[in-house]
């Protein structure tokens, strides 16, 4: 391939992803060189209070998460059952960060379902306890959030991996040994899978970690408040009206960024120092020690438990007129909350149509990509990708917004697209560049041989056979567009609302019955593009 | 040290794959399981690994030094296993392979433990070579040693030697059946060539049908 014609390849990404992104954290870090921004960071009496708590809230979801996803994943690939995990994934893949954490907030707060069916089962409370269960000031609630939605992630990228055809017969077969050296399932998966599989899972534990440390809406909704995390405190200075509040904030999304790096790093540092003797752990001898099976498939049910009530408490939440505690159901039922969502429509219009545009468009791009350049360019595109999601969405939002800024784009359709492709882009091109490169190139010489041309070859052959994840990436590209929230709310300027910012608003409201009408109008169109996309998506054949 | 099975059958649902048979194998015996492919002879070492998969399952008992071993998880049975590939544990080196069985115990012994087998199969220094850039033979000698390390009442051999060129095989075969008859380890090995089975030892053969017999 010549190199004007690679170059004319990448244009179309690197005009909508590559360039947006490097403008982006250039103008970011250019806004970061103001001393007198930087000093007021560093006397805001809310600082340290708020980054212990991101740091503390981020730290320990990303670990609870880790440890609930491999212990599901291994409960599985023990029994065999991959297929049966792999259809409830999708369903907790698909409800937007935001929608699940509205829901948990109204489930687990005092008059909410949890304790009602406490009160009914045990207590028999009559008046709802007096607990602080949402906005507490450990960020329990958060952590919470954050762990189920993560743990979701994590194990959707395990799944994956232990799918494949070569991982399961390797693993299958050292373990076969491994058991025949006197090892039991929790020895193998300890000394054997987890460090064969460590290289894979450190990105998306990265990404984890940045966004559980970083992320604004969750934390908006759930999170402490007296401090709150350093993220919202981050968001409420770039909100400020004052130049010098929103001076504070971009230099804050710079240093918290700076901060969670550092943290990357010491991890990294910990673990180096640790290697000998974690090597000296991995061959001290075999232990018996078997697998708490029951453990994870326990944690499984309790995951599928989880989403289920929040799903029953948002349903039966919009509907609720009167709902006196400790009563299971709403005394009165009434659809007001559903009347005024159908009356007020645009946002809800809107994110399906920046879904629906960004998701296609995304789908375009990158078949364009990877049919029209070699797959050396491919490590370029995955580095940007990872920046993409490695880093904070406050500091990619806030110079997205500075950089649509001086190009006239900020409160336009056009800026507001371009924000919601990117994080999409990015997502879709991880989940894409292995299936899609691998697809075995003889197939092609097959086809030719039969007399397919390159446009019969792709349309019969080659994208029939990539139907599932071409369609499980589009899924995957609607339910982010769906769910953005800092940068929608950035590049928007007022002039737009999406569902996000829409839900964002409400629940700091009193109307609680929208508040859980717009979450479930958040959660909805993702999951049936779950769905549509794993029934479309399946293999009409079946392996012999 | 002996290995007794009685009466012996692999089942899937109702259909009966091996019919039973009984043998017993003794100190430093190698006894050699023959059969055409999809015969049943590596179900037969996986129920006896403990590591036969549903739905196929194990009828019959075996005693390993008059201990029941079916009631038995598949760590702990102390049955030894080599397969066709020498499944060498890619993120480990081949002294941390090595040490990987052992029995726990004081580091400075099962050092030196690992160096003296390293030293027996004629790969001293080896130990900090990762698995990938060894040879298939010096990978099979490993793989070999590592199981012995990891003191097996019983070895089962599921075709080690079917991946390895010629001339390679009857080197490896006569170090292997030399290293398990010094150690008296008694030993099925399953093949599909005659030419795998060491000259004095007794060899079965499992039928199309399922039944085994002597040859």
């Amino acid at each position: 391939m010549n190199r004007s014609r690679s170059f004319s390849s990448s244009l179309p990404l690197a005009l909508l992803f590559v360039l947006p992104l490097l403008g982006s954290l250039a103008l970011m870090l250019a806004s970061a060189a103001n001393l007198g921004a930087w000093v007021a960071v560093f006397q805001h009496p809310q600082l340290w209070g708020g980054l212990g708590l991101s740091l503390f809230t981020g730290i320990t979801a990303t670990a609870i998460a880790a440890l609930v996803a491999l212990l599901i994943a291994a409960s599985f690939f023990e029994r065999g059952k991959d297929t049966t995990l792999a259809r409830g994934l999708s369903a907790m893949l698909a409800v937007p960060h935001l929608a699940f954490a509205i829901g948990l907030g109204f489930l687990i707060m005092p008059s909410g379902l949890l304790t009602r069916v406490i009160a009914m089962l045990f207590t028999g409370w009559t008046s709802p306890p007096p607990w602080v269960t949402t906005h507490d000031p450990y960020g329990l609630a958060l952590i919470v959030a954050l762990a189920v939605k993560e743990s979701g992630f994590l194990l959707f990228v395990l799944t994956n991996i232990l799918a494949r055809e070569d991982m399961r017969q390797s693993f299958a077969a050292q373990k076969a040994a491994a058991q025949a050296l006197g090892h039991g399932t929790l020895s193998i998966w300890l000394r054997l899978f987890l460090p064969q599989l460590w290289a894979q899972l450190v990105w998306p534990l990265v990404i984890v970690f940045v966004y559980a440390t970083t992320v604004v809406d969750v934390a908006l909704v759930l999170g402490p408040t007296q401090p709150p995390t350093f993220a919202d405190v981050v968001w409420s200075d770039i909100n400020s009206a004052h130049v010098a509040d929103a001076a504070r904030g971009a230099v804050g999304a710079v240093f918290l960024a700076l901060i969670t790096g550092l943290v990357i790093m010491v991890a990294a540092a910990v673990g180096w120092v640790l290697r000998p003797a974690l090597k000296l752990w991995l061959t001290r001898g075999p232990s018996p020690l078997a697998l708490p099976l029951w453990l994870g498939l326990a944690k499984w049910r309790g995951l599928q438990l989880f989403f289920g009530a929040v799903l029953i408490t948002l349903v039966l939440l919009s509907v609720a007129q009167l709902w006196p505690f400790p009563q299971l159901l709403p005394e009165h039922f009434d659809a007001s909350a559903w009347r005024q969502v159908a009356e007020h429509s645009a946002p809800l219009v809107l994110s399906l149509m920046l879904a629906i545009s960004t998701s296609l468009s995304a789908l375009l791009l990158l078949v364009l990509w990877f049919e029209t350049l070699p797959q050396t360019w491919d490590r370029a595109m995955m580095i940007m990708s990872l920046v993409m999601l490695g880093l904070p969405a406050l500091l990619i939002g806030l110079g997205q917004y500075q950089m649509f800024l001086r190009f006239g784009l900020t409160g336009t359709g056009l800026g507001l697209f371009l924000a919601h492709l990117m994080p999409v882009v990015a997502y879709m091109f991880i989940m894409l560049e292995g299936p899609y490169r691998a697809l075995d190139p003889r197939w092609r010489d097959v086809s030719r041989g039969l007399g397919a041309g390159r446009i019969g070859f792709l349309t019969r052959i080659k994208w029939p056979m990539l139907k599932a994840p071409l369609l499980a990436s589009v899924a995957v590209g609607f339910a982010v567009s769906f769910g953005q929230f800092v940068p929608a709310q950035l590049v928007s300027a007022g002039r737009f609302s999406t569902l996000t910012m829409e839900a964002v608003t409400l629940t700091s409201g009193t109307n609680r019955p929208l508040a859980a009408a717009f979450a479930l109008l958040l959660m909805l169109p993702p999951l049936l593009v779950f769905l549509g996309a794993g029934l479309f998506g399946r293999a009409r054949w079946r392996a012999a | 040290m002996s290995l007794v099975l009685r009466d012996i059958s692999i089942t899937l649902g109702t259909k009966v794959l091996v019919v039973p048979f009984s043998l017993a194998i003794g100190k430093g015996e190698i006894v050699t399981l023959m059969g055409p492919s999809g015969s049943g002879k590596s179900s037969v070492l996986s129920a006896l690994a403990g590591t036969l998969v549903a739905p196929l399952a194990v009828h019959g008992a075996a005693t390993l030094d008059g201990r029941d071993i079916f009631g038995l998880p598949a760590e702990q049975r102390r049955m030894g296993r080599l397969f066709q590939d020498d499944l060498l544990f890619p993120h480990m080196t081949v002294g941390e392979n090595l040490l990987f069985g052992m029995a726990r115990g004081q580091r400075e012994d099962r050092l030196s433990a690992m160096r003296a087998a390293l030293k027996e199969i004629e790969l001293e220094g080896f130990e900090d070579r990762p698995p990938q850039t060894l040879s298939g033979g010096q990978r099979q000698r490993i793989s070999l040693m590592r199981s012995l390390l990891a003191r097996p009442a019983a070895m089962l051999l599921d075709e080690p030697f079917s991946k390895l060129d010629q001339t390679l095989r009857a080197q490896i075969r006569r170090n292997t059946f030399g290293l398990l008859m010094a150690r008296g380890t008694p030993t099925l090995l399953v093949t599909h060539d005659i030419a795998d089975a060491p000259e004095a030892g007794r060899v079965l053969l499992i039928t199309p049908h399922g039944e085994v017999k002597d040859v």
